[in-house]
């Protein structure tokens, strides 16, 4: 209905509405078409609009009436009246309705007081006859105790016209029938009604039909399929199905639950001459049985995906820097480098190498002006400087951002080992000659380091002697000839060439190895008070490297197949590590000090958490050749390793303070560059201190940074 | 354009305008039709030909822009990298072409130079050699400088005084200390006005401001220092004379003793050295740093204003007051362009093979700029162009470490070269004939002049001579008719 015609139907509606008691005579199998909203809007439009036409309608009122006479037998007949009501709703709505809305009984009491849908018949005293027969009357049939029942005061249509403008309930008011009582609906009756109008169920129950969903029913699980028949069961089944006698027998003779087959294979010669199967009802019905006793339960089967089951990796980009590229040559040696770097896990190193960066890429400079191999390389703690000693027996120190050689320091022999000072506040190279170990002052950098060192080692005096012990080494100021060169200090050592030099953290400690296997091939020194004492009266083996803990008292001792941590306070064997190699060549401590690497010649690298297992936490054998160095970024999670292969792997290599977490090792990138001489390529490899490039220095006599 | 594309009816054509900014060269603005493989050289005949009808003297080439990027490969190849389509009808900006930067001189130095700064007709190097040299635009050198205690790492122009022949430069070294030159031009004597000391690492640059007041220094020690750069007073001049009697002194060009000054103010914040600094204008300075930042510093109040995190090491910067960018070198042989404004990185400019040594701008065109690398290539890039420079510059044998384009038509590149030296040569020619004695030395002459070629050598004309002996003591008057074209 729309609004523009309101108007009209609303009067419409006031029509109908007055005969109610008519219109509820039409008996059960009048459905009326109210619809709630519409009525709504009708019964405020409807006030309004009566009340601007009050004074003009008043007058067409009993014409009005006349009409509202005629449609009423209309809509008896047709049953199509607008607001027609079965007359059982209207006295179930009745219950629920408002009391204050009945109209008292004359006795004053409420006429339903009593009520409930049991006694409907109670109410109803005059039998099934027209009401109309009462019209004339003001009484409808009499109680128990032949007592009238008065009609309640019949509105008359003027009244019924100012309840239409005045009680916003109007449209819901309708008339009981069968004791001119008026009934107001409630909101469920108008619901109830809806229902009905919709021809859904009155209660309410969205589908009374519809099947019930069980959980097991939403939850199908397929039959399982019978299996298919099979060679013995057809028509022309191949001989060797078929029964001899002796199987027949047997067949007979067995219980029906043990026989292997529940049928005898029989021949045919043809389709047609296959009989009806006798065992058809049977067979279903068993199936049936099967499929409604025997409760099937859903398996569930894991669903993983095996990738999901890896680890994740992590991008490479995430793990960046470290180097990648050769960044830089440093050439000037004549022969090989000899000491630099490798890496852990091959695995990786195909995919996703940016997502690890910063890690060196490239090749990024070159210093070239060894003449012979450079051995052993190693930049200053500031990473101003890199000094490199070469077999040109020659130290060289490199400016590194341009590649500039600033300082040749000649020697005396070839140059095995070159090590900065690790303290910044000493600027100080060691190299080892042979068996002597020389310190120079390179004289770079600040002035006042320089100046400052020099007066730190010239402040020396000489303690008085107190010890009978005869020195394993002779310490011995540089003369001026030297002294101009750059030499400070010269430590002899009486017996064999030195293989490996190590500085403590701090610069005032360090280590040397002596090639063979005496008590005193591992001498630790100290350089303030230039004492040299050698820990070990008995050797463990052949001792190839040692380093000191970055932060505790200990000291690792690298023999051909373990390595032996030594608590220097306690004077104790802390620890000893299975290096599950066979020779070891390099070693070098993680900055956190929990964590080791160690290279070995059978081309394998070792990753020890010392934390963890005195075994390796992992071994990495990706080098094709011996591995020549390893090393440890100070700052990058990063370590390299160099092979005689002519590479140097970079891996990723992160610790993690939490406990719990394993290093993760990634390997990034494999920097080559170096030419290979007498099965000799890279002989050594160091991380730039600060920025997470690598040099590496080689038998070609280049030293070269990847950056 | 038909004549110009006949060839190519065959492949599909696309609808282009040619529009330019520089109204010179403004033709018709009405739609081509082009095929789709045109290449940008046919693309300039086209310009060409519509300009110069019937001229025949060519007088200007042309480079393309579609969409802000210059046109480097055929213009299908482009399309089909962007995915334009060719349906539409596109805008292709034109330009006149860069010329190609020649070579104009080589400048010898004994050793490696490691920076170099041009400022009007004179160019200042420093050398690894402890040296400053002051040369002239023509090649002349003019004085050498052995001031330093430590490898020159940077040069800088201080103004120019009043007087047009003073002129203000400042050194700074690997002996930790910066020091302030004057050179008068027509006196022709060189100054130490005063050394900067202070920093405890080598000074690795250094920046004048724009009035030439302030200098800020940037050091290894990964510290900033400002100081001031006018001129001493008398006062200082006669303090300073007492206090320097009892210091070592290092020069004393011009009989005088050495005014040291110590900075206004020291700035830390870097993590690593500092490698480059510059002034954004009269109180902002930027630097760069090995620790892979860029920071601002606002010198008036002394603090740190920004800072732009990188991924490589800086090794240098340059900024372009005309496009307000900052490009810079770093060792991964990428170019990199900065905007400080957004802190963002706006380009990566991928070509050269080696480390990245050296940027500068253009001071006259906002989107130019030279790097160079240790590939031994200088590159002449536009920043529209990342894919590829507009030239190379090959002319240095070995590493560049420093370049420099403060002479708006000079581009420098300094590096290490390998000089060498042949003394004394004598050519000998006997023949009765004179001509045909001077035809033989006119071909050992050319001789020389390739082989000398060949090795970068060149020869001291004004001390070449001719002696001729005779037999004959008649006087000869005749002239040797040989030419040296070194």
């Amino acid at each position: 209905m729309d609004k523009v015609t309101t108007k009209g139907k609303g009067k419409r509606k006031a029509k109908s509405l007055n005969e109610d008691e008519k219109e509820i005579d039409t008996g059960p199998s009048l459905l009326t078409h109210i619809n709630t909203s519409d009525a709504e809007s009708e019964a405020s439009g409807d006030s309004e609009e009566e009340k601007s036409d009050s004074e003009e309608s008043s007058s067409e009122e009993e014409g009005d009436t006349e009409e509202d006479d005629s449609d009423e037998t209309d809509s008896d007949d047709d049953d199509d009246g607008d607001a027609g009501y079965d007359s059982d709703n209207v006295e179930k709505a009745q219950s629920s309705a408002d009391p204050d809305t009945r109209l008292p009984s004359e006795n004053g009491k409420d006429e339903y007081e009593y009520d409930s849908s049991d006694e409907e018949d109670v109410r109803n005293t005059i039998g099934n006859i027209p009401v109309n027969w009462y019209d004339e009357y003001d009484h409808i049939g009499y109680d128990v105790e032949g007592n009238k029942l008065i009609k309640p005061k019949q509105a008359d249509a003027l009244d019924e016209f100012l309840a239409k403008v005045d009680d916003p309930n109007y449209w819901r008011t309708v008339k009981n029938k069968s004791t001119g009582q008026k009934v107001l609906l409630s909101e469920e009756d108008l619901k109830q009604i809806q229902r009905i109008q919709s021809s859904t169920h009155p209660g309410g129950s969205d589908d009374l039909y519809a099947p019930e969903i069980t959980k097991r029913y939403r939850m199908h699980i397929p039959a399982p399929k019978e299996p298919l028949p099979g060679h013995a069961e057809s028509y022309n089944p191949p001989e060797e199905y078929l029964f001899d006698e002796e199987e027949e027998a047997k067949w007979d003779g067995q219980e029906p639950e043990e026989r292997r087959m529940d049928f005898k294979p029989e021949k045919f010669g043809s389709y047609r001459s296959v009989p009806k199967y006798e065992k058809f009802i049977n067979d279903r019905f068993h199936r049936l049985l099967d499929l409604y006793m025997a409760s099937r339960q859903r398996k569930m089967k894991m669903n993983v995906n095996p990738e999901d089951l890896i680890p994740k990796r992590p991008e490479k980009k995430d793990l960046q820097p470290y180097p990648t590229r050769e960044g830089m040559i440093y050439k000037d040696h004549k022969d090989m480098v000899r000491t630099i770097s490798p890496d852990p896990s091959g695995q990786w190193l195909a995919s996703e190498k940016k997502d690890l960066q910063p890690y060196p890429t490239r090749e990024g400079m070159i210093y070239k002006d060894h003449k012979d191999m450079v051995r052993t390389i190693s930049p200053d703690p500031s990473g101003q400087w890199l000094a490199s000693g070469s077999d040109d027996a020659t130290v060289k120190v490199w400016e590194i951002a341009t590649g500039r050689c600033m300082k040749t320091i000649p020697m005396a022999g070839k140059v095995t080992c070159v090590v900065w000072n690790p303290n910044p506040a000493i600027n100080l190279i060691a190299a080892s000659v042979g068996s002597d170990v020389v310190l120079i002052n390179p004289n770079v950098g600040d002035k006042l380091l320089s100046s400052n060192t020099d007066s730190m080692l010239d402040g020396y005096t000489e303690a008085a002697n107190t010890s009978d012990q005869k020195s394993p080494v002779t310490w011995s100021t540089a003369n001026t000839e030297e002294h101009t060169r750059g030499v400070r200090l010269k430590i002899e050592h009486q017996q064999q060439e030195i293989v490996n030099f190590t500085w403590h953290a701090k610069g005032d400690y360090f280590a040397t190895v002596q090639k063979g296997s005496k008590g005193q091939a591992v001498l630790i020194h100290q350089l303030s008070r230039r004492q040299t004492q050698a820990p070990f009266s008995k050797p463990k083996g052949l001792v190839q490297r040692v380093i000191f803990h970055p932060v505790h008292p200990y000291f690792f001792v690298a023999t051909q197949q373990h390595i032996r941590i030594y608590n220097l306070v306690k004077q104790e064997l802390h620890k000893k590590l299975q290096a599950n190699c066979k020779y070891i060549s390099s070693i070098d401590i993680h900055p956190g000090g929990d964590n080791l690497i160690i290279g070995s010649y059978d081309s394998r690298l070792c990753w020890f958490d010392l934390d963890l297992s005195t075994k390796p936490y992992q071994t990495l054998k990706y080098h094709k050749k011996a591995l020549r160095q390893v090393a440890y970024h100070k700052h990058y999670p990063l370590f390299a390793s160099a092979s005689d292969d002519g590479s140097i792997i970079v891996s990723h290599g992160k610790v993690f303070t939490d406990q719990l977490l394993n290093p993760l090792i990634v390997t990034v990138k494999i920097l080559r560059g170096h030419k290979t001489a007498n099965h000799l390529s890279v002989l050594d490899c160091k991380f730039h201190p600060t920025q997470p490039w690598v040099f590496s220095s080689g038998a070609d006599g280049t030293i070269r940074l990847f950056v | 354009m038909a004549s110009s594309t006949p060839t190519l009816a065959s492949t599909s054509h696309i609808q282009a305008k040619f529009f330019t900014k520089q109204t010179e060269y403004a033709i018709p603005d009405v739609p081509y039709s082009l095929p789709v493989n045109v290449s940008p050289k046919e693309l300039n005949d086209i310009i060409y030909s519509v300009l110069y009808e019937g001229e025949t003297e060519k007088t200007a080439a042309f480079d393309f822009l579609i969409h802000g990027e210059l046109l480097r490969s055929s213009l299908d190849v482009y399309l089909e990298d962007k995915e334009i389509s060719t349906e539409s009808v596109f805008e292709i900006e034109y330009i006149e072409r860069q010329a190609a930067p020649r070579p104009e001189t080589s400048l010898s130095h004994d050793d490696w130079v490691s920076c170099v700064r041009g400022n009007n007709n004179l160019i200042a190097c420093g050398c690894y050699d402890n040296t400053v040299k002051l040369w002239t635009r023509d090649g002349h050198c003019l004085t050498t400088i052995p001031g330093h205690s430590g490898p020159v790492k940077c040069v800088t122009w201080l103004k120019n005084t009043d007087e047009d022949d003073e002129h203000l430069f400042a050194s700074g070294s690997h002996d930790q200390t910066a020091f302030v030159w004057r050179w008068k031009a027509a006196k022709k004597e060189i100054d130490c006005l005063y050394a900067l000391r202070g920093h405890s690492g080598s000074v690795d640059c250094i920046a004048v401001n724009e009035d030439g007041e302030r200098v800020v220094t940037g050091s290894w020690d990964k510290t900033i220092k400002l100081w001031t750069a006018n001129n001493p007073s008398p006062e200082e001049k006669e303090r300073d004379d007492s206090e320097s009697a009892h210091q070592p002194k290092k020069i004393k060009s011009s009989g005088h003793k050495m005014i040291t000054r110590v900075p206004l103010l020291t700035l830390g914040g870097h993590k690593e050295a500092v490698s480059s600094a510059l002034w954004l204008d009269d109180s902002n300075v930027c630097t760069a740093s090995w620790d892979h930042t860029l920071r601002t510093w606002d010198m008036s109040r002394a603090e740190q204003t920004q800072i732009l995190e990188g991924s490589k090491a800086f090794f240098q910067i340059a900024h372009s007051p005309l496009s307000n960018l900052i490009v810079s070198a770093s060792a991964d042989r990428h170019v990199r362009l900065h905007d400080l404004r957004t802190k963002e990185m706006k380009g990566t400019y991928t070509s050269h093979a080696g480390w990245v040594s050296s940027v500068d701008w253009s001071k006259s065109d906002e989107h130019l700029f030279v790097s160079g690398s240790h590939d031994c290539l200088m590159k002449l890039w536009d920043t529209r162009s990342p894919k590829a420079p507009l030239y190379n510059m090959i002319g240095q044998e070995e590493k560049i470490l420093a370049v420099d384009w403060s002479i708006p038509d000079l581009m420098l590149s300094g590096g290490v070269e390998v000089i060498l030296f042949a003394d004394d040569l004598a050519l000998l020619a006997q023949n009765e004939d004179l001509e045909q004695a001077s035809s033989l030395l006119q071909q050992g002459l050319e001789c020389i002049e390739k082989w000398s070629k060949k090795w970068k050598m060149t020869l001291n004309v004004d001390k070449c001579e001719v002696t001729h002996f005779s037999k004959w003591t008649k006087e000869a008057s005749w002239g040797l008719n040989v030419t040296v074209s070194c």
